[in-house]
């Protein structure tokens, strides 16, 4: 329906001699009058002018819940130590709440700024007609790719040495539609919402990352042996783009074999691409096999937004306030949005005195196997930077 | 449609005093009560009692080899139990798909009855053609025989080198609905949903077969896994049902972790976890992530329990480039077999078995090629008779 309707578009003198791979395809340069009207089959996002005065970036802060307000902390302190020119913006989301004016306040602060740094947002409501926080945000922003980048550290002590994969996520749909309902007394349905438009997006940013990254293979994770057309079609969309990128290896593996690899073999994977719970788990496994949730940070990134968090989503409500949360996760995550800015001077500056302080120095938090705190560890990095 | 007629012809004698007192003599320890058509609400899982067995006690056993290395894993088993003198008569069926009446291949009708008059079976390795009209035959069977919830015990072996050496995990899966219901449809031109099923009934009997199996086999605690943070309403009444059949067996700890959280923990510290019990795709993501843990899918061993009876399985493909060399391994299905026994409640027996092919493993002289020795499938059968005294 939407291919027909769009193959009538092309009547229009914008579109007479541009040929597009799917409507989601279409370059981000029209303009809105363009994008509203001509184009009715494209997402519609509404655009904001970006905040950036002087050389310094304005970012989103959303500390979220547990651990999230003094690791959000930790950041700003180094970043005031290294004169980082960025300016969060705090945006406190209070759980308890059952309506989402908060949720929506952090959105529009986002999409003025282009970019935020977020922690976990806890959604206390149990009840399902409530949204996840989370999964709100990532949706409402189309934030369809999440990239999980795992590399080794070899000052933590682990049983597998030398990883070095990518994750590659489906970010919005998938098994989090959170589209339930009860059709029955004591029968409840789910529904899992694989469309093609989202597959052949996240598709095409998987292949180009391993393209511009040097990445030598792409491996497709599904289970459509059993789910037959949602999974089968992911697994379809990403073997017709890896027709388009020749150079770059593409195979598939099931989950469950991919899941035995992983804990037996995990030196085989490359770049891994999947939908939205195979990448949680597979995420959590390798985060495991890397020495925990404290390390790795993940990227969500949109057409037009980045949000940088802690890897593995983990609210750590059970170890807050103990100063013995690791705060290299979101150190990670504030390197990685330097870095997206294109300030990269800084996040230089503190991804050498991170690695030296994790790797040589190795003063790390109980859950890596180090004896120090939270507050040691930040003060160490601290007082590496600039050697 | 031939069970329910089966059923239909049984029932007079099910409901007759004959058939109770068959049953109390048959299996004591079940308070006599298994033999009688029960109701739904307090469906006990596999009924030792119904199990078919001769008066001299010895029990009649549903035998599927299975394609490809499933004959010889298949008689390397039958030989190490007919020296081992255990009781246990095989009946060997053949579940290659017949066209049925419906012009849909199907497991052929012997097959069914053999396994519903035994209640017991084991099963080799199946392969199902692929092409159009062949509906996967695990999944019939399954189907056939309603088996609800797959029991998959990882446990690290000695002389099995892996990573981790504190494994001792089982992990329960939900067998029948969940992700895998097989509900998909194209809504509009490139928008797909699949229906993730979860119903009550379903949840209350693996939350109630999870507490039982934990508590005949000394297990401490039971972690019930989910996302219910995600998927609020369907793993939301999962996980309602495991905390109401948690309160009935007040001895056993229960709690209940997050899948991501659970993923993140097993891989670092595998020796947290004790009793999980969770929804079909977690379940099946989870119990082979725990079987990598201890060497493979050749080295695990996996049941099948269902209202009706059990199915004990070797969980390996069925290998077709080493098919017919001697080259096999038949550890997963001597440890299946095993699981069998003692679910037959032949548990010296099995003891006996499982410590041979413990020695086997630990001394490491007879492994095959896949555990990284040079051994045939004969000599590895040889070496575990030789240590059955």
């Amino acid at each position: 329906m939407a291919v027909r309707l769009f193959s009538k578009l092309k009547v229009l003198p914008e579109f007479r001699n541009v040929s597009f791979a799917s409507s989601a395809a279409a370059p981000a340069t029209l303009s809105d009058f363009d994008l509203q009207h001509k184009t009715p089959v494209i997402r519609k996002q509404k655009l904001i002018p970006k905040a950036h005065y002087g050389g310094r970036h304005a970012v989103t802060m959303l500390p979220g819940g547990g651990i999230g307000p003094e690791c959000m902390g930790y950041v700003r302190d180094i970043f005031k130590y290294i004169g980082a020119p960025v300016d969060f913006e705090v945006v406190d989301i209070d759980p308890t709440m059952d309506n989402d004016d908060d949720v929506q306040y952090a959105i529009t602060t986002i999409k003025r700024n282009g970019v935020g740094l977020k922690g976990n947002i806890e959604t206390k409501s149990e009840a399902a007609y409530v949204t996840s926080r989370n999964v709100a945000l990532r949706n409402e922003l189309d934030m369809y790719a999440y990239i999980l980048n795992c590399k080794s550290f070899p000052g933590v002590p682990t049983r597998h040495k030398d990883i070095d994969v990518v994750i590659i996520r489906q970010n919005t749909e998938g098994e989090y539609a959170m589209l339930e309902h009860e059709s029955v007394n004591g029968v409840i349905e789910s529904m899992k919402v694989v469309t093609a438009s989202n597959s052949e997006r996240v598709a095409r940013f998987a292949f180009e990352f391993a393209k511009r990254n040097g990445r030598k293979k792409v491996t497709t994770v599904h289970k459509a042996n059993i789910m037959k057309l949602s999974d089968g079609l992911f697994l379809e969309t990403s073997r017709r783009m890896a027709k388009e990128y020749p150079d770059i290896e593409h195979n598939d593996m099931i989950i469950d074999n991919c899941c035995m690899q992983l804990v037996a073999k995990p030196h085989q994977f490359d770049v891994m691409l999947m939908t939205n719970l195979y990448g949680s788990i597979v995420s959590n496994v390798v985060c495991g096999l890397l020495g925990g949730a404290g390390l790795l940070s993940g990227r969500n990134y949109g057409d037009h937004y980045a949000v940088f968090e802690p890897g593995t989503r983990n609210t750590g409500t059970a170890i807050a306030g103990k100063n013995i949360a690791n705060p290299v996760a979101m150190i990670n995550a504030s390197i990685d949005m330097l870095e997206h800015l294109g300030h990269f001077f800084h996040a230089d500056l503190l991804k050498r005195a991170v690695y030296k302080t994790i790797n040589e120095d190795r003063i790390l938090t109980p859950d890596v196997g180090g004896t120090a705190t939270s507050t040691e560890v930040v003060n160490a990095i601290i007082g590496n930077i600039g050697l | 449609m031939s069970r329910n007629y089966i059923k239909e012809l049984l029932k007079p004698f099910r409901e007759s005093k004959l058939f109770e007192g068959l049953s109390k003599w048959l299996a004591p320890s079940s308070g006599g009560s298994a033999g009688v058509v029960r109701g739904r609400e307090n469906e006990v899982p596999a009924g030792r009692a119904g199990s078919a067995a001769y008066s001299t006690g010895v029990r009649r056993v549903t035998l599927i080899p299975g394609h490809g290395i499933g004959p010889e894993i298949t008689v390397a088993v039958q030989k190490i139990f007919e020296a081992a003198k255990v009781p246990i008569e095989w009946d060997e069926v053949d579940v290659t798909a017949v066209r049925g009446p419906d012009g849909k291949f199907g497991i052929p009708q012997k097959a069914i009855d053999s396994v519903n008059t035994n209640k017991i079976g084991l099963k080799g390795p199946l392969m199902t053609p692929v092409g159009k009209g062949y509906r996967s035959l695990n999944l019939a069977l399954r189907k056939e025989f309603d088996l609800y919830a797959n029991v998959r015990p990882c446990k690290s072996l000695d002389g099995i080198k892996t990573l981790y050496d504190d494994v001792d995990v089982v992990t329960i899966r939900e067998n029948t609905e969940g992700e895998y219901s097989g509900i998909e449809h194209e809504i509009v031109d490139g928008v797909v949903q699949s229906i993730k099923l979860i119903t009550e009934e379903a949840s209350k009997r693996v939350a109630e077969f999870a507490f039982q199996f934990a508590t005949e086999n000394n297990r401490k605690k039971v972690t019930a896994v989910h996302k219910a943070n995600i998927m609020r309403m369907s793993d939301g009444l999962f996980l309602r049902c495991c905390r109401d059949v948690a309160t009935k067996y007040p001895d056993i700890k229960f709690e209940e972790r997050y899948l991501d959280t659970v993923c993140l923990n097993m891989v670092q510290d595998p020796s947290k976890f004790d009793v999980l019990v969770m929804p079909n795709l977690y379940g099946d993501i989870m119990s082979d992530m725990c079987s990598g843990l201890v060497g493979g899918l050749g080295l695990t061993p996996s049941g099948n329990i269902g209202k009706n009876g059990a199915l004990f399985e070797s969980v390996h493909g069925t290998a077709p480039d080493i098919a017919g060399k001697d080259l096999a391994n038949p550890t997963a299905l001597l440890l299946s077999a095993i699981m069998m026994l003692r679910h037959l409640q032949l548990n010296e027996h099995a003891d006996r078995v499982q410590n041979a092919c413990y020695e086997v493993l630990r001394e490491g002289k007879a492994l095959t090629g896949d555990l990284g020795g040079t051994g045939k499938c004969s000599d590895y059968t040889n070496a575990v008779i030789s240590k059955l005294n």
